[in-house]
């Protein structure tokens, strides 16, 4: 009995990996897309972004039966329940990221300053989904801390592309649609940095089974 | 054991036990038998005598407390009867000893009573008058004698019970102590029962065969340790579910994994969707492969699964590093580029100059300006075969003669030929320092030297000077060529021994060459093992140094 349950609980660690790798790739193909102003690649992403809920489902309904048919306690408890919050988190990256790609392809290969700004964020948000999920892969309550400490680094870059963005509308007006666009992606960065933190706390709490204090 | 040995145990006793019981109830009862017949018989005789005398008198003085007497009369009517009423006794003329008594004188009988567990005997004598006496006894019959006996026969067998059960143990305990006490690690050093010799030999046999199958083991498993440890390549196996068998150092490096990922998920160390897919593939199809830059350098992956007796055990990922193939095939890609570039550039132009002359385009005085211009560029095209020619040898390796060369003598050499070109420029030309002899191919230095002379000149100032200083050092020969000319700005410095690399490509056709001087003289001085260095300041000059082995004979 206990070993098909640890062959289950295995067998969910190893999809959430998956679906935390899916995500890793779909922001950070958004990204290249956003930077290279590349449209298929964008598209790429969209068409791949219901991959990522199916996946949620998938998941979702096996850490029911698990709940449901084990009736799992304390720490095994503590893993399922944070699956559910973390898968949650993961498609919201993956729908922000199709969210970004939308915009790229509205923009049509459209390229303007402002860029290389963006292009940092991107990579710092990349880094913190990648560092959550092998925090996840890893089981590292250290390396989950790091990504929280990253988060501010992310909110930093948003504090400044808003800056930019006020002082470029300022000087050319007419790039103020294209200006909107840019504060948009800057801020789903923002909020992918936020998931990527859920993620984080959410490894924490299945490992000590404590919660960061609010 | 224990239960066996009892059971044999108590199983014997008790059939001793029965056995004897039979035999001895079966000869005492027999005696007894024959010894209360007599007496009966000796009672009879006793009392017909005393009847005959003393008549119904002395039948009725008696005291009957062991037998019984009855007398009947030649009729069959009772006369007397010591323990019943004669009146409601019947005739007892049809009774066995009766009738044998009145015909022969003697008689007798036994008769079972209805129960079975008493047998009366009779013995009956005929008197002088013709009446019959008869006396007559009852026992107990075999079987109520051995129902009798079963209490103690059971008490009995209780004991024997008890006693087998401690003795069973006793025994068992004997028994098995030594067996247990066996030493199995060196069976033969055994002495206990020679019964088991032969188990004893088989277990070791057995020992030494299991001994030799876990060493041969041993030594595989060292083995495969030993070679994947010294690979290069990343080798990692896995299980069918995708788990971690086994994983070497440099595929450790390359993951970035530690110690602990051993049994663990593949996907926790490389969760990348090339791999994913490739992993997928793999099982699927039995083989796949991609290629994949990791931590800068260029990796070839591929995965295959291990089938045996058709069935799925794993999957094998092989790491290797392709990076140099990549450049290698970069490398050449370029080059072949660059060839057919170069070479195509002075045989436009010759057809050009050709295609005018054929179709009367060129007046006749300038006939002899286009026929030279198709005979430089004819020797360009020609120059630079011959050095293409050159370094495909220098790649290919070619072994070459060997011999022992002044570089002084070979540098003078070299000036000598270039002192024309030198003087058009107005450039010096100096050959100073040691003799430098070094063992090498003359024709390669030659080479070597000539190249870095022409290139001295060719790219110096007018007025300039050239200097070739040769000078014998403990690492070796270095000689040295300075100049004072334009020199190459620092950021193409680590590109001018490419093939076909030009600083300046718009003055190509102006200072003529192929691009491929400086090319030739980096792989003629790695044929001799030697180390080369470029100093160079932009309009300063340039000075390239070459460090050779000294020669053994010099």
């Amino acid at each position: 009995m206990r070993n098909r349950f640890d062959v289950q609980l295995y067998e969910l660690n190893r999809e959430i990996i998956e679906m935390g790798a899916m995500c890793e790739e779909a922001i950070s193909t958004a990204s290249t897309a956003l930077l290279s102003g590349n449209v298929e690649l964008a598209s790429k992403v969209r068409a791949n972004s219901h991959l990522i809920d199916q996946m949620e489902r998938d998941i979702e309904s096996r850490c029911m039966k698990l709940l449901l048919h084990q009736q799992p306690v304390a720490r095994d408890l503590r893993q399922i329940s944070a699956a559910l919050k973390m898968i949650t988190d993961m498609e919201r990256i993956g729908d922000q990221a199709e969210d970004i790609a939308e915009i790229v392809i509205f923009l049509n290969g459209h390229t303007m300053e402002g860029m290389e700004q963006i292009g940092e964020m991107a990579r710092e948000t990349i880094a913190m989904v990648t560092a959550s999920v092998d925090a996840f892969v890893k089981k590292d309550v250290e390396m989950a801390q790091n990504v929280l400490i990253q988060d501010d680094i992310v909110d930093d870059y948003f504090a400044k592309m808003k800056d930019g963005i006020i002082s470029m509308i300022a000087k050319n007006p007419e790039d103020g649609e294209f200006a909107l666009d840019l504060l948009m992606i800057a801020k789903y960065f923002e909020r992918i940095g936020d998931h990527a933190t859920n993620i984080a706390e959410w490894v924490i709490y299945s490992v000590t089974g404590a919660h960061k204090e609010a | 054991m224990t239960k066996k040995i009892f059971n044999a145990i108590l199983s014997v006793a008790t059939a001793v036990l029965l056995a004897s019981l039979m035999i001895v109830t079966g000869v005492l009862y027999q005696y007894f038998s024959n010894v209360q017949e007599k007496q009966l018989k000796d009672e009879l005789s006793l009392a017909v005598s005393a009847t005959e005398e003393l008549g119904k008198d002395y039948l009725e003085g008696l005291d009957f407390e062991r037998y019984r007497l009855t007398w009947v009369d030649h009729n069959g009517t009772v006369i007397f009867d010591s323990h019943a009423d004669i009146a409601a006794m019947e005739n007892h003329k049809d009774r066995e000893e009766i009738k044998e008594a009145l015909i022969s004188g003697k008689g007798s009988s036994v008769r079972q009573s209805s129960t079975l567990t008493e047998q009366t005997i009779y013995e009956s004598a005929r008197l002088k008058d013709g009446s019959v006496l008869r006396i007559s006894v009852s026992r107990a019959s075999a079987l109520v004698l051995v129902l009798g006996m079963i209490q103690p026969i059971a008490v009995v067998m209780l004991a024997a019970m008890l006693l087998s059960v401690w003795l069973a143990y006793r025994m068992a305990k004997r028994v098995v102590e030594p067996l247990n006490n066996l030493n199995l690690e060196n069976p033969l050093e055994n002495k206990v029962y020679d019964e088991l010799s032969p188990l004893l030999f088989r277990i070791h046999v057995q020992h030494m065969e299991i001994e030799n199958q876990i060493q041969n083991l041993k030594h595989k498993q060292e083995e495969f340790d030993q070679i994947a440890d010294n690979l290069k390549e990343a080798l990692v196996l896995l299980d069918h579910d995708r788990r971690i068998l086994s994983i070497n150092p440099a595929a450790k490096a390359l993951f970035g994994a530690g110690d602990s990922c051993v049994g663990k998920d593949f996907l926790t160390i490389d969760r990348k969707l090339q791999m994913r897919t490739a992993l997928e593939q793999a099982q699927k199809n039995g083989h796949a492969d991609f290629r994949e830059n990791k931590n800068g350098k260029e990796y070839q992956f591929e995965l295959s699964r291990i089938d045996s007796d058709e069935k799925d055990h794993g999957l094998v990922i092989l790491g290797f590093d392709i990076t140099e193939k990549v450049n290698a095939e970069t490398n050449r890609r370029e080059f072949t580029a660059n060839v057919s570039h170069e070479l195509k550039t002075p045989l436009q132009s010759i057809i050009g100059s050709a295609e005018l002359m054929e179709n009367g385009l060129v007046k006749e005085e300038d006939k002899p300006r286009f026929v030279e211009h198709i005979r430089k560029e004819a020797s360009r095209l020609a120059d630079m075969v011959e050095d293409i020619i050159h370094l495909s040898q220098l790649d290919e390796g070619v072994e070459m003669p060997m011999e022992d060369v002044s570089l002084k003598g070979l540098s003078t050499e070299v000036c000598e030929n270039l002192t024309e070109v030198a003087k058009l420029k107005n450039v010096s030309l100096e050959v100073s320092g040691d003799d430098g002899c070094i063992r090498g191919v003359r024709r390669l230095l030659y080479e070597v030297i000539y190249n870095l002379c022409d290139n001295a000149i060719k790219y110096n100032r007018v007025g300039g000077s050239v200097h070739v200083s040769i000078e014998q050092k403990d690492q070796g020969v270095v000689l040295q060529v300075k100049d004072t000319g334009i020199g190459i700005p620092a950021e193409y410095q680590d590109k001018v021994f490419e093939r076909f690399f030009r600083v300046d490509k718009s003055h190509s056709k102006q200072s003529g060459g192929t691009g491929l001087g400086l090319s030739i003289v980096k792989h003629a001085v790695q044929y001799h093992q030697g180390i080369l260095t470029l100093e160079s300041e932009e309009n300063k000059g340039t000075t390239i140094s070459i460090t050779l082995k000294c020669g053994d004979n010099c």
